[in-house]
C-alpha cells in the first residue's frame, strides 16, 4: 500500500504527468461548455429546453443515483463480455488467417460475405431463437465487434514485416513459437487501436440489442433507461452521460492495458 | 567440416520456378572462414539460407562432420542483416532468444555474451533507444549466447557508417579468432570480404554460380587492412567481379 501511495506521489510531482492531467481536464471543460452553448442555443431558439444543460444533467445523475448505477453495472458487464468473448475469439482467428495463406483462402471469402452484413439485421431473428435474456444481448454485440477485430487482426498479421519471422526462424524458432514471439506482439498495438474503435462501435450495438425489439425495462441497462426516460430529457441525459462515462472507462482500461503491453512504444527513440 | 555439395535454390514450381542458386558446392574448415561476395541480388542470401536450413535446396545438400545440417540451433548461428532485433523485446530477451526457442533458457543465458559486447549495462533497453552499432553487437551477442560451432553472417554491417562497420570488422575478426566457430559472410562489399575471409567465394549474377575462389592466407590481423596483401586481395576481388559483367 505505501509502494502504490509513493508511486501515485512520485507521479502527481512529475510535471508531464500534471500537464497531460490538465489537459484531460481542459478538454472534459472544453466539451461541457460547448454543450452549455448548445443546449443555451436550442432553448434561445425554440423557446424550450430540449436540450438540457450539463449542471442539470449531473444533477439528475447525482439525483438518481443507485438506480442508474444498477443499469450502469448491467450495460457494463454486457459490453466487457461481449468485448472480451470478441477479441478471444476474433483475434486469433484474424492472426491465423492472416498469416497463414491456405486458411486465408478457405476463409477470407466467408468473411467477405458475412462482414458487410449488418449484424442488426438478424436482431430478431436472435430474439425469437434464444429469447431476450442478456446472453442474446451479449452475443448480439459479441458478433458485431468479433468481425470488427477479425479484420483488423488479419491485416496486422499480413503487414508484419518478414524479417522479424526471419529472425525467430533464424533462432530456431517453432510454428508457433513464431506466434509467441513475433506475429502476437507485432499485432498487439493496432489490434488495440481497434478495440478502442470497438468501444463505440460495442456502445451503439448494446444500445440497439437493449432497445430494439426486446425493450422490457424490468430487464436493465442503459438502453432502456434512456429509452423509457426519453420524453423526460433530462433523465434520458443523465443516462446518456452514465455512457460516456462507460466508454471513457473502457477507453482508460484500454490505454493502460496498451502502456503495459507495448511498453517499446513508448520509450524514447534515439534519433538515428 | 561443413560443406556444400551441389546447391540449387528455386523460388516457385514447374514453368515458373525462379533459380536463385545454381550448383554451388563449397567447403569450410573447422574454425576457417569463408566470404560470398557478389553483385547484389545475385542469390547470396538465398545460399546462405540454404546453409542456415530457413530455404530448403530443390537439389544437393548442407553437411556438418559429415551429416546432413538440419538448420540452426545449437550448432549454427545466423547473424541477419539489421541485426534481426524485435522491437518489442528488450536487449536482455533479445540476446536470449535462441536459448530461450531452444529450452535452454535461463539454466544458460546470454550474461556471458553480452558482457563481452559490452552491453550488459544496457540490458534492459528496448532496439529502439540503441545506436546502430549497439544493435548489431546485442545480433552478435545472441549468436554468440549458444556457442555455436558455424556463424553464418548475412551482410551484417549493411549501412553502417565507415568507422562503425570498421569497429565491428575488428570485433568480428577477434570472436572469431577466440571463439574458433566456422564461419560464412555474405558480403557485397570488397574490403569486408578481403578483411574477414580466408577463402572468398566469387559469385555470379543471379542465378548464383561459382566464378572464382580466392585464396586470402595473410588475413587474421587486426592492422591487415593496410598491408599489401590485403590490397592484393581486392584488387583480385575486383577483377574476378568484373569478368562477364
Amino acid at each position: 500500500m505505501r509502494r502504490v501511495l509513493v508511486s501515485i506521489g512520485a507521479k502527481l510531482r512529475d510535471r508531464s504527468f500534471r500537464g497531460r492531467i490538465m489537459m484531460y481536464a481542459a478538454s472534459v471543460g472544453i466539451l461541457l461548455l460547448a454543450w452549455e452553448i448548445a443546449s443555451l442555443s436550442i432553448e434561445a431558439i425554440k423557446g424550450r429546453a430540449f436540450l438540457p444543460n450539463p449542471v442539470r444533467a449531473i444533477a439528475e445523475m447525482v439525483r438518481l443515483g443507485p438506480l442508474l448505477f444498477k443499469n450502469f453495472w448491467i450495460s457494463a458487464w454486457r459490453l466487457v463480455m461481449a468485448i472480451l468473448i470478441a477479441f478471444f475469439t476474433g483475434y486469433p482467428l484474424g492472426l491465423l488467417i492472416g498469416h497463414e495463406r491456405r486458411l486465408d483462402q478457405l476463409i477470407s471469402p466467408m468473411i467477405y460475405i458475412l462482414y458487410p452484413i449488418p449484424q442488426v439485421a438478424f436482431i430478431l431473428l436472435l430474439f425469437l431463437i434464444f429469447g431476450i435474456g442478456s446472453p442474446v444481448k451479449v452475443t448480439i454485440v459479441a458478433i458485431a465487434l468479433f468481425f470488427q477485430l477479425l479484420v483488423s487482426a488479419r491485416g496486422a498479421a499480413k503487414q508484419i514485416e518478414e524479417e522479424y519471422v526471419t529472425s525467430v526462424l533464424s533462432a530456431g524458432a517453432s510454428r508457433w513459437q513464431v506466434y509467441w514471439h513475433v506475429i502476437l506482439p507485432a499485432t498487439l498495438p493496432s489490434i488495440l487501436t481497434s478495440l478502442r474503435v470497438s468501444v463505440g462501435l460495442g456502445m451503439a450495438f448494446l444500445y440497439i440489442a437493449e432497445t430494439t425489439g426486446s425493450f422490457d425495462p424490468r430487464r436493465g441497462g442503459l438502453g432502456p433507461f434512456i429509452k423509457n426516460n426519453m420524453y423526460s430529457g433530462t433523465q434520458a441525459f443523465a443516462g446518456i452521460l452514465a455512457m460516456a462515462i462507460l466508454g471513457l472507462a473502457l477507453y482508460i482500461v484500454i490505454e493502460l492495458i496498451e502502456r503495459f503491453a507495448c511498453r517499446w512504444k513508448y520509450v524514447p527513440r534515439r534519433p538515428s | 567440416m561443413i560443406e556444400l555439395h551441389d546447391i540449387v535454390v528455386e523460388y516457385g514450381n514447374g514453368a515458373r520456378a525462379v533459380r536463385a542458386v545454381d550448383g554451388v558446392s563449397l567447403k569450410v574448415p573447422p574454425g576457417g572462414s569463408l566470404a560470398l561476395i557478389g553483385p547484389s541480388g545475385c542469390g547470396k542470401t538465398s545460399l546462405l539460407y540454404a546453409i542456415a536450413g530457413l530455404l530448403k535446396p530443390a537439389v544437393g545438400e548442407v553437411t556438418l562432420e559429415g551429416k546432413p545440417l538440419s538448420g540452426v540451433g545449437s550448432r549454427v548461428a545466423l547473424i541477419l542483416q539489421n541485426a534481426g532485433l524485435l522491437p518489442w523485446k528488450t536487449v536482455w530477451q533479445n540476446a536470449n532468444l535462441s536459448l530461450l526457442l531452444a529450452k535452454e533458457y535461463p539454466k544458460k543465458t546470454a550474461t556471458a555474451a553480452l558482457e563481452e559486447m559490452g552491453l550488459l549495462e544496457v540490458k534492459d533497453r528496448y532496439p529502439t533507444e540503441l545506436s546502430e552499432g549497439m544493435k548489431r553487437r546485442v545480433g552478435i551477442a545472441r549468436a554468440l549466447a549458444t556457442s555455436p560451432t558455424v556463424m553464418l553472417m548475412d551482410e551484417p554491417l549493411a549501412s553502417l557508417d565507415t568507422l562503425t562497420k570498421e569497429r565491428i570488422q575488428d570485433l568480428f575478426l577477434t570472436l572469431w579468432r577466440k571463439h574458433r566457430f566456422s564461419l560464412i559472410l555474405v558480403t557485397h562489399d570488397i574490403e569486408e570480404a578481403a578483411f574477414l575471409g580466408e577463402r572468398i567465394a566469387v559469385l555470379s549474377d543471379r542465378p548464383a554460380r561459382i566464378k572464382a575462389v580466392v585464396d586470402n592466407p595473410g588475413m587474421g590481423e587486426l592492422d591487415y587492412r593496410g598491408q599489401e596483401g590485403f590490397i592484393a586481395t581486392v584488387s583480385r576481388l575486383r577483377s574476378a567481379l568484373e569478368v562477364g559483367r
